[in-house]
């Protein structure tokens, strides 16, 4: 995104004489530079994510993030997996129309940045990096079922290049659900990794 | 910009996206009048200062991200400087720099609008993303998809919603809002014989906006959502929100 900059033209050193007639000149169209503004950071992540009771699976999926400020950034996130009852199945219970189902999950998050620093690869070489906090609100489907889930979490974005992050996360996303028979709180752990520009 | 940036770009996310617009490829050079200048490893003050600027040296912007700004010395040498230190530089015309950014006045000449709200509809909890497009100081043309999961059942609704705000100049504006949609509801896989629904729907709201900092604009939202289930059979509800959205101008 970009936003014009305004430089005030002023006249710096004014000649001692004044002119009496001015010269008609064609003037110098001018040109205001602009800044390119990079707020925004788009990116895909895969990982693994653990559903309680379940087991755990790959998962990918993608992220968007909006920087307001140095300190704090907003961010959705929209993450596909596969959920198994393979396990119950094998004791005798069968629970989901087939031993895979799709799950699709999203969440908008508020995320602070807890630790700007640098990472040194090597001795010549220096990344800058920060450590995040996120936590959120969203939603958890699989079998024609939805669950209001909350998430938190811990992250580190490095940046090789400026334009180029690298994510690891480690998430917990929390819902209720009865698919076992009583109502209970599901702990759902998921760990990414993730490549983001900015824009 | 780099073009191995859009290269990755693509490759990663696997969709085509479209280029910001690009302003007059203009390099700004600005000009240290302070007796010297941070330059910190990255944008933000936690950063560690690596070198500094001295007062007559030229620096170029590269680019910003918040309020801080990457700079490339005339040595080469580049490092992230505050939004605070910029505005102490001069320019070449010799002014000061002066910084446009997202005012207000941006905001009462909004476009596009599109943001997240979450809350309760029915007792049950609600999510929904939402994008809208001004078509009139005072009249807001917006699509709305929201999802409720309950204990019994989920619903997703799609709807189409004109908003009328009748004083778009106050800082809290009010606003009523007229829609149409259809409604999908889905019962738990548990119970026994119940069966999905797909019902076309109306709705009707109240509710207020607010202009909260650069591009965000907060809003609280009450709406009754009437489901035309059939022929002898409306179902209605109750929606409470509260949401965040981005607008561009």
């Amino acid at each position: 995104m970009l936003f014009p900059v305004a430089a005030q033209a002023q006249n710096p050193d004014a000649p001692a004489t004044e002119q009496v007639i001015q010269p008609e000149v064609d003037r110098r169209p001018v040109r205001i530079p602009r800044i390119d503004t990079e707020d925004f950071e788009f990116g895909a992540f895969a990982g693994i994510l653990s559903i309680e009771d379940f087991g755990a699976n790959p998962v990918y999926g993608g992220r968007l993030v909006y920087h307001v400020n140095e300190d704090y950034f907003v961010e959705a996130v929209i993450g596909k997996s596969t959920v198994s009852d393979q396990a119950l199945f094998d004791l005798g219970l069968s629970l989901f129309p087939s031993r895979e189902e799709d799950l699709t999950y999203y969440a908008m998050s508020v995320g602070f940045n807890l630790f700007p620093g640098e990472i040194f690869p090597s001795s010549k070489r220096a990344m800058t990096s920060t450590v995040y906090a996120v936590a959120g609100i969203g939603n958890t489907g699989f079998i024609d079922e939805n669950r209001f889930t909350v998430n938190f979490g811990i992250g580190i974005r490095i940046l090789p290049v400026d334009w180029l992050a690298v994510h690891f996360t480690m998430r917990d996303y929390l819902f209720e659900s009865d698919i076992l028979g009583g109502q209970e709180i599901k702990n759902n752990f998921e760990l990414t990794l993730g490549a983001s520009v900015y824009f | 910009m780099h073009p191995l940036r859009w290269t990755v770009a693509l490759l990663i996310t696997g969709i085509i996206a479209t280029a910001p617009v690009r302003g007059e490829d203009v390099d700004l050079r600005v000009q240290v009048v302070e007796s010297y200048v941070d330059l910190h490893t990255g944008p933000g003050s936690g950063y560690p200062v690596a070198q500094v600027v001295e007062r007559g040296e030229w620096v170029e912007i590269i680019l910003r991200r918040t309020d801080w700004f990457q700079v490339r010395t005339q040595r080469g040498k580049e490092g992230w400087v505050s939004r605070a230190d910029i505005e102490n530089m001069a320019t070449e015309t010799g002014g000061l720099v002066r910084l446009r950014d997202v005012l207000y006045e941006d905001y009462r000449s909004r476009r596009f609008e599109a943001g997240f709200a979450g809350g309760l509809l029915e007792g049950d909890s609600f999510m929904m993303a939402r994008a809208g497009y001004r078509l009139h100081e005072n009249l807001t043309g917006e699509i709305t998809i929201g999802q409720a999961s309950g204990d019994f059942s989920s619903s997703m609704l799609y709807y189409a919603a004109v908003l009328s705000e009748p004083f778009p100049e106050w800082r809290v504006s009010p606003f009523f809002s007229l829609g149409l949609g259809r409604f999908h509801n889905t019962p738990k896989a548990t119970l026994v014989g119940a069966i999905k629904t797909e019902s076309n729907m109306a709705n009707a709201g109240i509710g207020a906006r607010a202009y909260l900092t650069r591009r965000f604009v907060v809003r609280g939202d009450y709406r009754r959502h009437v489901v035309f289930v059939d022929e002898d059979r409306i179902n209605e509800y109750n929606e409470v929100s509260l949401g965040f959205s981005l607008f561009f101008y």
